[in-house]
């Protein structure tokens, strides 16, 4: 005990601010008061580093929104003109469109694709866990080598589309064509994250008992129905939680399109970010881009929301 | 023939079908990695050989020189110790103060514990892509434009390794801490003598994840670096690209060598991090 009253004054010293309870016999506290103490500091430095790195610049982005800005002269009030200029710019529109497209069609995707990839790699088949391990491959490798590798096997003369020439399939233009291009980069995100939410999922199949699929087979469920009644609610929460992750993961997608497509042809595949640090850095109106990034954030908002139910939902139980 | 025709049909049949699920898993797989695979052939490759009709998987003349060359058209092994600085530092970051914070927020109760949560996680919401403007202006007050500082700084702690790290705590019995108290043991010490033997898994899986993240960054030294001597290896690799001339084989070949890194840090991890997943029980 006496190593523990004398070797912690740090925070006897925090005490000293809090208004609650003053600390008995001097500057020993009271055990549970110091327990607690210590848990607060443990927390202190992240706390604080959010303050400087998150809350401070988000509340700064909202602040600048408002203004007119460029680092040289002192920001200039404009009220509501940035956002207004906004809902009228058609660039923006664009942008703001591609980015919930690309949301939506990778979401989707992803969640699909990891979960049936789980469920393949759940069965007993021999040397699945090599498998899966091959598969995490891709999430490890570096979102940038992945942007060259696929820019160039979706090459007009890529490998892409050598390998569907002997289906009849006529030489597309993946990245050219304003049909296709954010397909192909949805494609390209898919490849890269669903391996990682592959494992997400299987952690959670594993999870289930194997009493409930015997005792469902013994009911005489076959595969499809032990997969929709057993399988498919005890893993909702965890959908769910997949499903929210990778929409707050595309919402900030930047490399992706910056590299494959360069946010062209024309503007279909410019998202958000892209144009935060365009408008920001290329052409210095820190003012206007503060106004996207708050549109970005409201964006993500509704995920984080979404994202703080579930947890605290499942909190409680 | 002990069980009969129809049983050793059946003994067949189910044999098959473990073969055909294995051809049709290992085409699944193949699927996955046939971009890591053209990215290594290709990184051997002549030049001219990039955009044939048919690809070569296997060079029929290999090109090791691709390497050096490649490395040598730019300052890459300044790059490559800049990216490494950068990602050691924020893994260290998070290991750190993500066990820190996730030690607090899991086992202790003070008040407002429940916002101070709340509170971190909410910061998913403000990814760099979307504070990139204000925490430039940031880092610029600060004079940290240009410097690891300014790099490392933003992306020291994420809260997704705090909450990784309060979720794995939380399953480690509070009887083990109150013990260690009983007997004496410093708070400290607790943390480091029984709280974070027991959480090695998630310490790989965080660790794992920060690394990649930092190395994987772009967009943000894109933001804050204009000097040539802080570039990442990421920035020079784009560069690379851009700079009229430089064949393509070659920038695969750096991008093998980006990729090296990262497959390395995952080996040596491999186990933990298959348990940190909860992983254990495959087969």
């Amino acid at each position: 005990m006496a190593s523990i009253l004398t070797t912690n004054q740090a925070p006897g010293r925090d005490a000293a601010r809090r208004p609650a309870r003053p600390a008995r016999r001097g500057w020993r506290l009271h055990y549970s008061r110091r327990i607690q103490l210590w848990g607060a500091s443990f927390v202190l430095p992240t706390l604080l580093f959010f303050a400087v790195f998150k809350y401070g610049p988000m509340i700064w982005a909202v602040e600048l929104s408002f203004t007119s800005y460029d680092m040289v002269s002192p920001p200039r009030s404009l009220g509501l003109e940035n956002f207004e200029n906004l809902a009228t710019d058609p660039i923006f529109r664009e942008s703001l469109f591609n980015t919930i497209v690309y949301i939506a069609g990778s979401t989707v995707l992803i969640t699909l694709v990891g979960l049936g990839l789980a469920l393949a790699i759940n069965t007993a088949v021999p040397g699945a866990r090599y498998c899966m391990s091959a598969m995490f491959l891709t999430n490890l490798m570096p979102i940038l080598a992945v942007c060259l590798v696929w820019r160039f096997l979706l090459h007009p003369y890529g490998l892409m589309n050598q390998l569907l020439e002997p289906f009849g399939i006529d030489r597309v233009d993946w990245l050219t064509d304003s049909r296709t291009a954010m397909p192909a980069i949805i494609f390209v995100t898919v490849w890269r994250f669903a391996p990682y939410f592959m494992v997400v999922f299987l952690a959670g199949l594993l999870a289930i008992p194997d009493d409930y699929y015997e005792a469902a087979q013994l009911d005489g469920a076959n595969a499809a129905r032990r997969f929709w009644h057993v399988t498919l609610p005890l893993l909702a929460p965890m959908i769910f939680f997949v499903i929210v992750v990778s929409a707050l993961l595309s919402a900030r997608i930047f490399l992706m399109p910056y590299i494959i497509t360069g946010g062209g042809p024309g503007n279909a595949t410019r998202v958000l970010s892209m144009l935060i640090y365009e408008t920001g850095f290329s052409y210095m109106k820190m003012g206007r881009a503060a106004a996207i990034s708050v549109v970005l954030f409201t964006i993500m908002m509704v995920f984080t929301f979404l994202q703080m139910r579930i947890f605290m939902s499942r909190e409680q139980v | 023939m002990r069980y009969g025709q129809k049983g050793s049909l059946r003994r067949l049949w189910a044999q098959s079908r473990r073969w055909l699920g294995f051809i049709a898993l290992l085409a699944l797989t193949f699927a996955f990695i046939f971009p890591i695979l053209w990215m290594t052939s290709t990184s051997f490759q002549a030049g001219e050989k990039m955009f044939q009709l048919t690809t070569e998987w296997i060079p029929s003349v290999w090109h090791p020189e691709n390497y050096p060359n490649a490395w040598s058209r730019a300052n890459f092994s300044q790059y490559f110790v800049n990216s490494a600085i950068v990602s050691i530092a924020v893994m260290a970051g998070n290991i750190v103060f993500c066990t820190l914070a996730g030690y607090g927020l899991a086992k202790f109760r003070f008040p407002g514990d429940r916002f101070v949560l709340l509170a971190i996680l909410s910061t998913l919401m403000l990814p760099l892509e979307v504070t990139l403007v204000p925490t430039f202006l940031v880092i610029h007050q600060f004079g940290w434009i240009n410097t690891y500082q300014g790099i490392i700084g933003p992306l020291l702690i994420d809260a997704f390794g705090v909450f990784l790290m309060r979720q794995s705590i939380l399953a480690i019995p509070t009887d083990y801490i109150e013990a260690a108290r009983i007997d004496g043991a410093g708070e400290l010490r607790i943390l480091w003598q029984i709280i974070v033997p027991q959480c090695l898994p998630a310490l790989a899986v965080l660790a794992i994840f920060s690394f990649r993240d930092s190395w994987d960054q772009f967009l943000w030294p894109l933001t804050v670096v204009s000097l040539d001597q802080y570039r990442t290896y990421n920035l020079g690799l784009v560069q690379f690209g851009e700079d009229y001339g430089n064949p393509p084989t070659e920038q695969m070949a750096i991008a093998v060598l980006a990729t090296i890194p990262v497959f390395v840090l995952f080996w040596i991890l491999q186990r933990s991090v298959n348990k940190g997943f909860g992983l254990s029980g495959l087969k």
